[in-house]
């Protein structure tokens, strides 16, 4: 090859890799970040270039006529580029109905592919509109007035400035992904649901990512259309959404170190290797074969390696990294299995004292409170009612008429057989789920209508009966994501950067150390929140609704699986917390801690309040020993 | 299929029923068990009943009887044979008949074909009428045979359910808490008119409730499982009337009943 | 035949290989809960197999046999040596997308190694035309038509009166209570993938035969009717397949003759997302 050819060659390299790596990172925030799957991708880069392309070529009567396309503004650079980030990110807005929706996510990726294999009909058949199959040519190229664009100097340039805006949307995600906001998107991926019962708006966060998606992949299509001045709808099929895919699963989902490394060796480096390869057999076999060859390691990775080449990294607060004594076990990642018996908590005789440490109290009293009358006995206050509440499954009440206050300041009980409707309830309360009639009452305010994030925003806290930690967050950034009013929790205040986020950062850490040492789990606050025992994994549940400084906290079943000292020593903080004006209702099957911590205690049976009382009280009744023997 | 089995579903009338042991039976999901050590018999004839708190570690038990739960130590023996650990689709060949306590009928299947998938075993020419003499046990479902087994009332699909473990007639009934969301009446009803049926028709009955005092109603043993172990056993008279009965389900003082697991 | 007569004797035709093929889909989507979108490779690997026997001198209705076989034969390794361990390890269903979309990749890239990139085309007679009342449809075209009314037939057979069907149908609505029925639910899955494998590859060839000329990539396009034919009827639903089927087939050429050709699988496309966002249960399907 001669030595221009080859610059030339190189160039390319370059420029393609940038552009591939910027589509890459746009994936990677999304997907490999977010776990928002978009497999209608391609889209947003075939319109990011169809944008610039439109943009900055002149009216389609020009050059002969003999092309057919909208728009045709003539407009000088960078606008055509900035269009192309713009209706990237529109785009993404009607794609919500398909990914916002609960859809199963196999079936909601279907939706997706159809997506864009009907986008690329529609452009490839309707010729006004981008000039149908023969695609768009003569594309300017930026600035090709001023500068000639076949000299090597501009092509070095342009190389320059796609390296130059690939490293820009880096360090911007990076600051994106490394901020509060990014362990909330993260949070999000590991587990929707319980994102949303901590105050996450999951609906917003998710059409946030697909914008911002978008536009980085319309940013690169409007970059690679400048400079190969071409684009058809042959070079944009579901296949190659396949192929950015692989590079991120390849390079590493979740790191975008990795969606670069993925974006050089698959679509680039893969893909351009064959040009090395000395031609053999009929002329469609090696690119045939590399199409195989790519199934193949899409296959392979994601049975033998699925969190790529780069993983994702745990994060790992120096605060908590142990003395060289212990630093070889947790270097090696061994959890103690023998934790589970015995442990002793701060305080173990009587009620908890509460350790005292930095950072603001764990509970929050809500100024409504005082404004609310006094109704019961001792002039205290109903926080929370449910009132005549009903649910049907399939038109099978499971809840039917249920009404009862919590009281504030008190750790009410709330007991009852199977099925009698008791986490069917509580889901109603948090907002989890819909009540089919009755209403919620809150601090005075009806808010049956309220979806569960703002409640938990406005301090109504739940937890969850099942394992609903989120796995792949370290158990210190589990506390850390339930944070409220995290300065770094939005996408405005994670771009302004950690100096404006620090503080409240160091803030929340310092309440998650007195926590964490309250719960006597200090040396797992780098691990895995997933790799933790049952016991433990409960603890870091009830921990996190803590630390979303809650005012009504609803705990479904927090003792299961939980050794009986610990559940008596978790009794004790809970009433602690009462006693400080926090009110709890827990849902709760072992009767003997209902007997020393709960009063009241609300019985429910076959979707009914069947009594309440001190436990002591309802063993006398015998309609709560029927409910409990016969039914 | 053995040709016990099949000579047992020919004849049609009132059958033996087995005898199950479990001996130190030890079971639980992923290696971690839930139920430790558990010896229990249950003859022909005769309505075993386990009892106990939530979350003991009954329907786990029953589970690890007939093979979706993987048993970790002990064994399981049915008139002699161990089948320990064998698949559900193998328990059932030998005559187990398992209600599952949910999921308990095919959904999208009408009532007589959730009868004939209660029926696959048989010979195809017996299933009309083993679907009749089902019928004659639950005359409610024969006005209902074409309706979607979704679509039927909780009580309904409880006897749908058991309906199709009839069909085969199996020799050991287990049952997983076959009253739990039906309304008093019809969970007495169920238990007195159609299980205990069974155990004067000559099988043996296994059965798990929540509702102790129904069930001991018509049990002829029964098991108090509490925290995955065997608490106490006995006799429902004997049972009613001691007061560690009552205490082991609702907590409180009395000293044998601790909750949670070791 | 005048031009709406025409399009609906199109959309029969099209609404015969797609039956085939959607019932095929959805018996695998019912027994094992997977979207097999390897499914379209799976066909037109079948296809040119019937070709290889066919570029032979043989019929290419033989041709037709060997691709069931072939079908059936691909499918059966599909499943057992790909999702299934896939299934075990507990993967996410957006994974197993993504590994059927490797699959496709691996099956359709390969076959084009193997067999170039340029189209092929059967050795075949059309016959002569036959008139049908006031539709005309050539001998091949009714041969199709037959055969698919005979498959589907035999499918609606087996589902509702033999054992097998039975057992089918209780484990896709029940693996659990299956097993505990007696049913070696292993098994069924096994036989069930035979089938549906056998109806891929009818499917394979009858399409081949009535495109008249095909390559490795052809079935990609067709792959999201059978998607709309499926998702229109419900997902697992074989008789809502059938009617998807028939759906699609029709409006789809009906349409075309209204509308410009090139368009007619839009319509399809926006039938298929409207049931995705609307009822994704499908017409036939239960409100879960």
């Amino acid at each position: 090859m001669g030595h221009n050819a080859a610059i030339f060659y190189i160039i390319t390299l370059l420029v393609y890799g940038g552009v591939d790596a910027l589509a890459c990172l746009g994936l990677s925030i999304q997907f490999g970040v977010a776990g928002v799957t978009n497999f209608g991708f391609i889209i947003f880069q075939a319109a990011g270039a169809y944008a610039a392309g439109v943009l900055s070529m002149p009216g389609d009567s020009a050059n002969g006529g003999f092309q057919s396309y909208i728009a045709g503004l003539d407009l000088p650079f960078p606008l055509p580029w900035i269009g192309a980030a713009v209706v990237g990110g529109l785009l993404a807005l009607p794609f919500t109905l398909l990914v916002g929706k609960r859809l199963r996510g196999d079936f909601a990726a279907v939706g997706l592919l159809v997506a864009a294999v009907m986008a690329n009909l529609l452009v490839t058949n309707y010729r006004p509109l981008f000039n149908g199959s023969a695609g768009l040519s003569l594309v300017p190229a930026p600035l090709q007035d001023s500068f000639d664009p076949q000299s090597t100097g501009y092509q070095w340039g342009y190389c320059g400035a796609v390296i130059l805006l690939a490293a820009l949307v880096y360090y911007l995600l990076h600051r994106l992904t490394e901020s509060p906001y990014g362990r909330t998107l993260r949070a999000m991926r590991d587990n929707d649901v319980v994102a949303d019962s901590l105050g996450k708006n999951v609906l917003s966060l998710r059409l946030s990512m697909l914008v911002l998606g978008g536009a980085i992949a319309g940013l690169s299509g409007g970059i690679l259309v400048g400079f190969i001045n071409l684009w058809a709808p042959s070079g944009w099929g579901y296949a190659e959404t396949v192929v950015l895919f692989a590079a991120v699963i390849i390079g590493g989902a979740g790191n975008h170190k990795g969606a670069i490394l993925g974006a050089i060796l698959v679509p680039l480096g893969f893909l351009e290797a064959s040009r090395f390869i000395p031609p053999f057999g009929s002329p469609g076999l090696i690119p045939a074969l590399q199409w195989v060859a790519i199934g193949l390691l899409i296959i392979g990775f994601i049975w033998f390696r699925p969190q790529g080449i780069l993983p994702e990294k745990r994060r790992v607060n120096i605060g908590f990294v142990l003395p060289p004594a212990t630093a070889g076990r947790e270097a090696a990642g061994v959890i103690d299995e023998g934790s589970d018996a015995v442990p002793t908590l701060p305080g173990a005789a009587g009620p908890a004292t509460k350790t005292e440490g930095p950072g603001r109290p764990v509970l929050r009293l809500d100024p409504r409170l005082s404004t609310l009358s006094p109704q019961h006995r001792d002039g205290e206050v109903t926080v929370l009612e449910a009132v005549e509440l009903t649910r049907h499954f399939n038109g099978v009440p499971a809840v039917a008429g249920v009404s009862f206050p919590l009281v504030n300041g008190r750790l009410t009980g709330l007991i009852g057989p199977n099925g009698a409707g008791k986490s069917t309830t509580l889901a109603m309360l948090a907002g989890t789920l819909p009540v089919s009639s009755g209403s919620i009452r809150y601090l005075g305010q009806d808010i049956t209508a309220m979806p569960a994030y703002k409640r938990a925003r406005r301090g109504l806290v739940r937890t969850f009966q099942l394992a609903s930690e989120f796995k792949r967050l370290t158990v210190l950034e589990n506390l850390l994501s339930a944070v409220p009013s995290q300065p770094g929790d939005s996408m405005r205040g994670a771009l302004l950067g950690r100096r404006y986020w620090s503080a409240g950062e160091e803030q929340a850490i310092a309440e998650a150390t007195t926590m964490l040492e309250r719960f006597d789990l200090t040396k797992y606050a780098n691990h895995y929140a997933g790799d933790l025992s049952g016991g433990q994994r409960r603890l870091v549940e009830i921990m996190r609704a803590l630390m979303a400084a809650p005012t009504v906290l609803l705990l479904d079943e927090p003792m299961a699986g939980v050794h009986p000292h610990l559940a008596r020593e978790i009794g004790h903080q809970l009433v602690a917390l009462c006693e400080e004006g926090m009110t709890i209702l827990m849902v709760e099957h072992e009767l003997s801690i209902m007997d020393e911590f709960c009063d009241p205690v609300v019985v429910m049976a076959e979707g009914a309040v069947l009594a309440q009382g001190t436990m002591g009280e309802l063993r006398n009744r015998s309609e709560v020993v029927e409910a409990y023997l016969v039914g | 299929m053995s040709a016990d089995l099949s000579n047992k579903m020919s004849t049609g009338h009132k059958r033996a029923g087995a005898t199950l042991c479990t001996v130190g039976l030890t079971a639980g999901y992923g290696g971690r068990p839930v139920v430790h050590g558990v010896s229990i018999n249950v003859e022909p004839g005769r309505v075993v009943s386990i009892v106990g708190p939530n979350g003991s570690g009954k329907s786990t038990m029953l589970k690890s009887i007939v093979g979706v739960v993987k048993v970790l130590s002990g064994s399981v023996i049915l008139d002699d044979v161990d089948i320990t650990n064998q698949a559900p689709e193998d328990t059932a060949r030998v005559g187990v008949g398992y209600v599952p306590q949910v999921d308990d009928v095919f959904g999208p299947l009408s009532v007589k074909e959730n009868l004939e998938m209660g029926g696959y075993l048989l010979p195809s020419g017996e299933v009309p009428g083993r679907i009749d003499k089902v019928l004659t046990y639950f005359p409610r479902l024969a006005t209902m045979l074409t309706r979607r087994a979704a679509q039927l009332s909780g009580g309904e699909r409880k006897m749908l359910a058991m309906g199709r473990v009839l069909m085969l007639q199996p020799a050991l009934y287990v049952l997983d808490e076959p009253t739990a969301n039906l309304a008093p009446a019809i969970a007495m009803e169920l238990l007195h008119e159609h299980v205990r049926q069974l155990a004067v028709d000559g099988a043996s009955v296994l059965i798990v409730e929540q509702r102790a005092k129904a069930v001991l109603g018509i049990s002829d043993h029964t098991y108090v499982l509490a925290g995955g172990r065997l608490r106490m056993q006995g006799s429902p008279t004997e049972l009613a009337s001691s007061p560690d009965f009552v205490d082991s389900f609702l907590g409180g003082g009395h000293g044998n009943a601790k909750f949670g697991s070791p | 035949m005048s031009l709406l007569l025409s399009s609906i004797s199109f959309g029969l035709i099209t609404a015969a290989v797609l039956s085939i093929a959607a019932v095929g889909f959805t018996l695998q989507f019912a027994v094992t809960d997977v979207l097999n979108l390897a499914f379209g490779a799976v066909m037109i690997v079948s296809a040119y197999v019937a070709y290889a026997i066919n570029s032979l001198g043989v019929s290419v209705w033989v041709g037709v046999v060997a691709a069931a076989m072939t079908g059936a034969v691909v499918s059966l390794a599909l499943n057992r040596g790909v999702y299934t361990p896939f299934k075990r390890r507990g993967i996410s269903p957006i994974a197993m997308v993504i590994v059927a979309l490797g699959m496709t990749l691996i099956l359709e890239f390969g076959l084009q190694a193997i067999v170039g990139a340029d189209s092929v085309s059967y050795r075949l007679n059309q016959g002569p035309n036959i008139g049908l009342g006031s539709f005309r449809f050539s001998l091949v075209q009714l041969v199709i038509l037959s055969l698919a009314l005979v498959i589907m037939t035999a499918v609606h057979a087996l589902l509702r009166y033999s054992r097998l069907g039975k057992a089918m149908r209780a484990t896709a609505a029940n693996p659990s209570l299956a097993r505990n029925s007696g049913i070696r639910t292993d098994q069924v899955v096994t036989v069930t993938w035979a089938i549906s494998g056998a109806l891929c590859g009818i499917a394979g060839s009858i399409f081949a035969i009535d495109a008249g000329s095909f390559g490795a990539t052809s079935t990609d396009l067709f792959l999201v009717l059978i998607l709309a034919a499926v998702f229109l009827g419900g997902p697992g639903q074989a008789y809502g397949a059938m009617l998807g089927a028939a759906i699609i087939g029709l409006s789809t050429e009906v349409g075309a003759a209204y509308i410009t050709p090139a368009y007619k699988d839009v319509i399809a496309f926006v039938l298929l997302l409207g049931m995705l966002a609307l009822r994704p249960t499908g017409l036939l399907g239960n409100r879960t």
